[in-house]
C-alpha cells in the first residue's frame, strides 16, 4: 500500500541518471556531489604553495623536483547532498480525478525523487506543508528510508491554504548546513510571496528546484457553457461564461507561469512545469544528469 | 383625435412568453452547473471589467429578446388606431356591411384589403346591434342572414368571393337596407367597402343618409386595359378574328403582347393604345374553309387580370343582323317615306355585310316580337304603348341597340314617362337648329367624319336635356344636343333630336349620313340573337334537340349543371370560359361566356359621398387605421439587432 505512490518503472528508467546540485556544497559522508572542503578524491584541483601546517603527504614531490620549491596538491572532496521535499498539501493540490489529480501526482513525484535520491547515496527529508499545518520528516540516507517517506506521504490530507514562507523556514531550521529544496506545489499564490521564500532560501545558501504543478484544466480551461466554479481553497464562487473568458484567462495563466520562471532565473532556482497529464519521468528528467 | 385599440387582444395571452427570456436570463446568472477549481482567484482576476461588460451585454439581450415577443404578440393582436365619429356612441344598432365583390375589386389586392376591412368593423360594432354581411354581387349560396354572433360574422365574410360581375348597385343596397327594416334598433345604416369605381352606379352622386361608404382602394392612379369586343369573319379561305383592346389609363401602353388563338393556331401581335383609347387587332386564320372551333384573345397581364383575357366561339358562319325599321310616317310614294333614307343607307350596308331589314308602320310596331332583332330604328314613331316601352326596355336590357329619330308625330311626354329608363335624355320642345359640332373626346366617330358633321344643316330639332350618364354625340350651338348616346344593361340607346328624312334638317342627304349610320351598325353587341358569347351571370337558352330530354352543361372547370328541362335555361355562368353544352356524354355544342367589358374602366365616381357628415346618420363609432405592419417590421429589425449584437459581443 505505502509503494503504491512510488513509480518503480520511471525510477528504473531514471536509475542511471544522477541529481546533483549545481554548487558545491558540505556533506558528512563521501558520495557525488562536489564538496567545500578539499578531500582525497581522485579529483585533483589546484596546486597550492606549502605553507607550515600543510600535511605532509599532500606535497607534491615531484614538482618540487622539477621547480625545487614545494607546493601541496590539492582535491575536491565529492560528499553526500541533503535534500528537503516540500510537498504542497494545500486544499487547491486536490484536483483533477485519480488519473491527474494535482496531489497524487505530487504525492507521486516526491516519492519517485525520494527514491532516487535515497539510491544515489543522498539523505532525504520531507515536508507537507499547508497553512493548516507543517508536517517534517529530517533527512535520513539510506535506501531503506524510503518507507518512512512513502508512510508520510501516503498520510498527507490535502487541506487548507498554500503557504510557502513558513515552510521555507521550517526547513531552514531542520537544514542549517548546504541543502537541496525541492518545492513540489501548484504555486497558487502572490508571485511576490513565492519570490520573498525563494529569496530567504537562497540567501541561505540552498539550492532551489520548483515542480510547478497543474492540471490540465489550469492550463488550457477547456470548459464549456456558463459555470459556476468554487475556489477549492477559499471557497469563493464566481459564475462564469467560460467560452468568453477562456482567452483572457489562458493568457492570464500562462503570464503567472512566465513571471514565476522569471522569478527563479533571477534567483538561479530551477523551474520546472509539470502538467499532471504527462509522466512525471518528463519532470523529473529536467533536474538530472545523466 | 386618435385612439389606440387591439383587434385580436386575445393574443396578449402570449405575453406570458416573456417569462421565457427572464428565466433563462436567471438560469443563466444562476449557473446550473457547479464546478470546485483551483485557480478561481486567476477567473476573478481574468474577468475583471468582463464580468461588467458580459452583465450589461446579458441584460440588452434580455431587453432585446423581450422586446421581441412583445413585439410579436402585438403584431398578433392587431393594434390600430381608430378616430370616434362625432356621432359615436355605443348603442346598439343595425348595420349591414357590404363588400364590393364586383370583378374590378380585383385590381391589386383591393378585394383582400376590403375583407379585412369588414373584419376589423365587425370589432367596432356595438354589443347587442344586429348585422348583415353581404356580398354587393348578390351570391344565391349565401344570401344575407341577421347575425348578432361576431365569430359567425366573421366565418360570412370569410366566405365571401370575388364575382366576375356586377350588379345595380343602388337597387342592390336598397334591398340589403330594407332587409334592415324588421330589426328593432333605431340606428340603421348600410356601409359599402368599395373601390368606388362607377361602374353599377346609376346615379353617380347617389347618397343615402343611411349608406357610408369606404374606399378601399389605395392608389388613386389606376391603370388597367382590357379585350373590350370581339368580331368574327368568316370567308372562303380563312376566318378573321377582330379584337378591341381598351387602355383605360392616362398613359400609353406601349409594345403590349397580345395572343390571338383559333384552335391551336396562334397569331402574336405587339400593340400600342393611346391613353384612355382603344386599339383594334384584325388577324386570319387561313384554312381551306371557315374554321370551327374555340379560341381565346389574351394580353399581357396586367394588375387585373380577369378581362385580360376574352374567349369566343367560331361556328363558321357569318350570321346576319336582323334591323327592324319602324316608320311613323309611311308614304304610298316611298321616298317621301320618313325612313326611305334610312333604309337606302342600310340596305347599302347590306351590301358589305350580311344584314335583313324589316320596315314597319307603327301598327305592324304593336304586334312584333322585338328580340329577334339585334337593331331598331324608330324614325318618328308617334304612338309607344307601356307594352313596346316595356319590350323595349327588355331589347336593349339583353344587348340590343335602338336609334331613335324624333318628329312631328312624337309625343314627348309619353316618350319620357315610358321610356324613362333607356332614354338617353328628357325630350323638351322643339326649338331651332344651331351650328353642329361633333365632340372631340367621342369615341365613337373616327376624325375624317368628325370633320364633315358641320355639312348637316339642322333647322329644326327638340331640346333635349341628357341624363347624367348619357354621352352627348354630335351637339349644336343652339344648346340642343342632335345625337345623344345612353348604354343601358348590355345594349345602347340612340337618339336623333331631328327627323330621319329631310323635313327639318339635311342629314339624311349628306355624305356623313352612310358612315353615321354605318358606325352605329358596326358598334357592339349587334350579334345578339343566336350568339353562343355572353356575359358572366346571363341566362343562357340551351338549344333543344329532338328526342333528348335530359342536358348537362360543364362549366370551365369542369363542373356539372343538370339544363332544367322546362325553361331550358342555364344560368349558372359564373365564370369566364368556354361551357359545354352536353348529351348522353356528347358534347353537342360550346358557349362561351366573358366578362363584361363595361367594368374594366376604373374611373371612380366622386369621393362627395365619403366625406359628406350627417348627424342623422349614427355613423360607424370607429374608423380603424390597422398598424400592425409597423410592429412587424419592428420584429424584423430588432431580430437582425439581436443576432447582430451576440454576433459583435461574443
Amino acid at each position: 500500500m505505502s509503494n503504491s505512490i512510488l513509480d518503480i518503472e520511471t525510477a528504473l528508467r531514471l536509475k542511471n541518471f544522477s541529481f546533483r546540485t549545481s554548487s558545491k556544497v558540505s556533506g558528512y559522508k563521501s558520495g557525488i556531489h562536489k564538496s567545500h572542503y578539499n578531500g582525497i578524491s581522485p579529483d585533483f584541483l589546484e596546486h597550492k604553495q606549502y605553507n607550515k601546517g600543510d600535511e605532509l603527504k599532500q606535497i607534491d614531490w615531484r614538482l618540487y623536483g622539477r621547480h625545487d620549491r614545494l607546493y601541496v596538491k590539492k582535491f575536491e572532496d565529492e560528499v553526500n547532498m541533503r535534500w528537503c521535499i516540500l510537498v504542497d498539501k494545500s486544499a487547491s493540490m486536490d484536483y483533477g480525478d485519480n488519473k491527474y489529480n494535482k496531489f497524487e501526482y505530487a504525492k507521486r513525484l516526491a516519492a519517485t525523487l525520494s527514491y532516487l535520491l535515497l539510491k544515489q547515496g543522498d539523505s532525504v527529508g520531507l515536508i507537507g506543508f499547508s497553512d493548516s499545518g507543517i508536517e517534517l520528516i529530517p533527512p535520513r540516507s539510506g535506501s531503506h528510508f524510503i518507507t518512512p517517506i512513502l508512510d508520510k506521504l501516503n498520510t498527507l490530507e490535502p487541506q487548507g491554504k498554500t503557504g510557502l514562507e513558513e515552510p521555507i523556514l521550517t526547513a531552514l531550521e531542520a537544514y542549517r548546513s548546504d541543502a537541496s529544496f525541492v518545492i513540489i506545489s501548484d504555486f497558487l499564490l502572490e508571485t511576490g510571496a513565492i519570490e520573498k521564500s525563494i529569496k530567504l532560501a537562497r540567501n541561505s545558501k540552498k539550492e532551489i528546484s520548483l515542480f510547478h504543478v497543474l492540471h490540465p484544466d489550469e492550463t488550457d480551461f477547456n470548459f464549456s457553457g456558463s459555470i459556476e466554479f468554487e475556489d477549492l481553497e477559499t471557497n469563493t464562487k464566481v459564475i462564469v461564461d467560460t467560452g468568453s473568458l477562456r482567452h483572457t484567462y489562458i493568457k492570464r495563466i500562462g503570464e503567472f507561469i512566465t513571471q514565476l520562471k522569471h522569478t527563479c532565473h533571477e534567483n538561479e532556482a530551477r523551474y520546472v512545469l509539470s502538467s499532471t497529464n504527462e509522466p512525471i519521468e518528463k519532470s523529473l528528467i529536467q533536474i538530472a544528469d545523466k | 383625435m386618435l385612439n389606440l385599440s387591439f383587434l385580436s387582444p386575445l393574443f396578449f395571452i402570449g405575453l406570458a412568453a416573456l417569462a421565457l427570456p427572464i428565466i433563462a436570463h436567471l438560469i443563466s446568472r444562476k449557473s446550473g452547473v457547479k464546478k470546485t477549481f483551483p485557480a478561481v482567484s486567476f477567473l476573478i482576476s481574468s474577468q475583471g471589467d468582463l464580468a461588467t461588460r458580459s452583465r450589461i451585454k446579458d441584460l440588452i439581450l434580455l431587453i432585446l429578446r423581450a422586446l421581441i415577443l412583445v413585439l410579436i404578440v402585438l403584431v398578433f393582436a392587431k393594434p390600430a388606431v381608430f378616430s370616434f365619429s362625432k356621432s359615436a356612441d355605443n348603442k346598439p344598432k343595425s348595420i349591414a356591411i357590404v363588400i364590393d365583390n364586383s370583378f374590378s375589386m380585383g385590381y391589386e389586392n383591393n378585394f383582400g384589403r376590403a375583407l379585412d376591412k369588414a373584419l376589423n368593423l365587425i370589432d367596432s360594432i356595438p354589443d347587442g346591434s344586429f348585422t348583415i354581411i353581404a356580398p354587393l354581387v348578390p351570391n344565391n349560396e349565401n344570401e344575407q342572414a341577421l347575425i348578432q354572433e361576431r365569430s359567425g360574422l366573421k366565418r360570412t365574410i370569410q366566405d365571401i368571393e370575388l364575382s366576375n360581375s356586377f350588379t345595380n348597385n343602388e337597387t342592390r343596397l336598397e334591398d340589403i337596407y330594407s332587409k334592415l327594416q324588421k330589426t328593432p334598433n333605431d340606428t340603421k345604416e348600410v356601409v359599402l367597402i368599395t373601390d368606388l369605381q362607377k361602374n353599377g352606379w346609376e346615379n353617380q352622386e347617389y347618397a343615402m343618409p343611411w349608406l357610408e361608404l369606404i374606399d378601399i382602394s389605395q392608389n388613386p392612379e389606376t391603370s388597367n386595359h382590357a379585350v373590350s369586343e370581339i368580331d368574327l369573319d368568316h370567308g372562303d379561305d380563312s376566318t378573321t378574328v377582330r379584337a378591341q383592346v381598351s387602355n383605360f389609363s392616362n398613359d400609353l401602353v406601349s409594345e403590349l403582347l397580345t395572343k390571338i388563338s383559333l384552335n391551336q393556331q396562334e397569331i402574336k401581335n405587339y400593340i400600342e393604345i393611346e391613353p384612355q383609347n382603344s386599339s383594334g387587332l384584325e388577324v386570319s386564320f387561313r384554312a381551306s374553309s371557315a374554321l370551327e372551333g374555340i379560341g381565346e384573345i389574351q394580353t399581357t397581364y396586367d394588375k387585373l387580370k380577369v378581362d385580360d383575357t376574352r374567349h369566343f366561339i367560331s361556328d363558321g358562319q357569318n350570321e346576319d343582323t336582323k334591323i327592324l325599321i319602324v316608320d311613323g310616317d309611311p308614304r304610298e310614294d316611298s321616298r317621301l317615306s320618313e325612313t326611305y333614307y334610312l333604309a337606302r343607307a342600310l340596305e347599302t350596308i347590306s351590301e358589305i355585310s350580311g344584314t335583313q331589314i324589316t320596315v314597319l308602320d307603327n301598327n305592324g310596331l304593336l304586334n312584333q316580337e322585338l328580340s329577334e332583332y339585334e337593331l331598331i330604328y324608330l324614325a318618328n314613331v308617334g304612338e309607344i304603348t307601356p307594352r313596346i316601352a316595356k319590350e323595349l326596355e327588355k331589347f336593349v336590357d339583353t344587348g340590343g341597340t335602338a336609334v331613335i329619330f324624333l318628329g312631328n308625330s312624337v309625343r314627348a311626354s309619353f316618350y319620357n314617362t315610358l321610356l324613362k329608363n333607356i332614354l338617353p335624355g328628357d325630350i323638351q320642345s322643339i326649338t331651332q337648329g344651331g351650328l353642329l359640332r361633333a365632340q372631340v373626346d367621342s369615341e365613337i366617330f373616327s376624325k375624317e367624319i368628325a370633320d364633315k358633321i358641320n355639312q348637316i344643316n339642322i333647322e329644326k330639332l327638340y331640346k333635349t336635356i341628357p341624363h347624367a350618364e348619357s354621352e352627348v354625340i354630335i351637339d349644336t350651338t343652339a344648346e340642343a344636343p342632335f345625337l345623344i348616346k345612353k348604354d343601358y344593361g348590355k345594349g345602347s340607346v340612340f337618339i336623333f333630336t331631328s327627323t330621319a328624312d329631310t323635313k327639318w334638317n339635311n342629314f339624311s342627304i349628306t355624305p356623313v349620313f352612310l358612315p353615321v349610320i354605318k358606325k352605329i351598325h358596326d358598334l357592339p353587341n349587334m350579334h345578339r340573337s343566336n350568339s353562343r358569347h355572353y356575359f358572366v351571370d346571363e341566362t343562357v337558352k340551351i338549344e333543344t334537340f329532338q328526342d333528348i330530354k335530359s342536358m348537362t352543361v360543364l362549366n370551365p372547370d369542369g363542373e356539372e349543371y343538370k339544363v332544367d328541362t322546362d325553361s331550358n335555361e342555364f344560368s349558372q355562368t359564373k365564370l369566364p370560359g368556354i361551357y359545354k353544352v352536353k348529351t348522353d356524354g356528347e358534347v353537342k355544342y360550346r358557349f362561351a361566356v366573358n366578362i363584361n367589358p363595361k367594368e374594366s374602366n376604373l374611373e371612380k365616381i366622386p369621393h362627395r359621398s365619403i366625406e359628406s357628415g350627417d348627424d342623422q346618420k349614427g355613423a360607424l363609432a370607429k374608423v380603424f387605421k390597422e398598424i400592425w405592419r409597423y410592429f412587424f417590421w419592428g420584429v424584423i429589425a430588432l431580430f437582425v439587432s439581436e443576432s447582430a449584437f451576440r454576433a459583435i459581443f461574443s
